[in-house]
């Protein structure tokens, strides 16, 4: 059940980056992450069939290239960290909006709540307000020219596997 | 003939994407006119002549179904063609939003999604794309 899970947080959201910003992700198979202090991060929590939280946590790098070809600007500008921040949750709010319907298809409903950029100095799982209780249930690691994307998926319990698409 | 598109978006990267891929349909483009809110976008809409308006669902004050609700009750706005732009995926939702008249484009989109579906619901021809 993991390794379907992961497999289709990996797809949508290198669909997403490359749709939503020209960028091309490839998956991670080391799974290791970059320093956190090297990165922003960000969360989105959904309740509906099965609830949860989706963490992306981001390279700098890649952050600045997303919210640049975001905008469109030109070489050489750079977002500005409003910016930056709003694209990060604009870009998580398309994964998860994307991702909740390829895991359960589009005959149910899920309420997305309003992305928000993560403090730096908190622990993510803390600073995003997960319960205890949420198991991490899939965790995707990509890469990118500019740095990585690391992706987490807290759910409360476990998805039946009646809800999971074929 | 000149298109005067309101955007309502709380999210101002998601406006400027917009704007940009407008930019690349080829429709003609007048005035580019921005919300941050339903309510905004209604107030947007009451001051300024709109010839279609852009709608995210999901945002903060008053989200882009509601919006599109109150244009229903308002006879200078029903007539005005919406088209929304959200990540929503679930068919029920979305159909209860075709059903008050709006179309649907799903995030991310491209520019030819856009072009095609104004193009649809504005009934322009490739006569007056140029």
């Amino acid at each position: 059940m993991r390794a379907e899970l992961e497999d289709i947080m990996s797809q949508v959201t290198i669909d997403t980056l490359e749709k939503l910003a020209f960028m091309f992700a490839f998956s991670d198979e080391s799974g290791e992450d970059p320093p956190r202090d090297s990165t922003v991060a960000g969360s989105v929590s959904f309740t509906g069939p099965f609830s949860g939280t989706l963490i992306v946590m981001i390279s700098i790098e890649v952050l600045q290239e997303l919210a640049a070809n975001m905008l469109g600007l030109d070489d050489g500008e750079e977002a500005t960290q409003d910016h930056q921040f709003d694209a990060l949750k604009e870009t998580m709010n398309v994964i998860c909006g994307n991702l909740l319907p390829a895991i359960a298809g589009d005959e149910v409903v899920f309420d997305i709540n309003v992305p928000m950029v993560l403090p730096a100095d908190q622990e993510m799982k803390k600073g995003a307000g997960i319960p205890d209780a949420h198991e991490l249930s899939a965790k995707v690691n990509l890469d990118l020219d500019e740095g990585q994307c690391v992706l987490f998926l807290f759910l409360d319990g476990k998805i039946s596997k009646g809800i999971l698409l074929p | 003939m000149a298109i005067n598109i309101l955007i309502v978006d709380d999210s101002g990267v998601m406006r400027s994407m917009i704007i940009k891929t407008l930019r690349m349909t080829g429709v003609p483009l007048g005035d580019i006119h921005q919300a941050g809110n339903g309510r905004e976008g209604l107030d947007v809409l009451g001051e300024q002549w709109i010839d279609l308006a852009i709608v995210d669902i999901n945002m903060p004050v008053m989200n882009g179904e509601e919006m599109i609700d109150r244009m229903q009750q308002d006879p200078e706005m029903k007539g005005i063609p919406v088209i929304v732009v959200s990540t929503e995926g679930s068919k029920a939702r979305i159909e209860r939003l075709e059903h008050k008249g709006a179309v649907f484009i799903h995030k991310p989109f491209t520019a030819e999604v856009v072009r095609d579906t104004i193009n649809s619901i504005l009934g322009l021809g490739e006569n007056d794309e140029s």
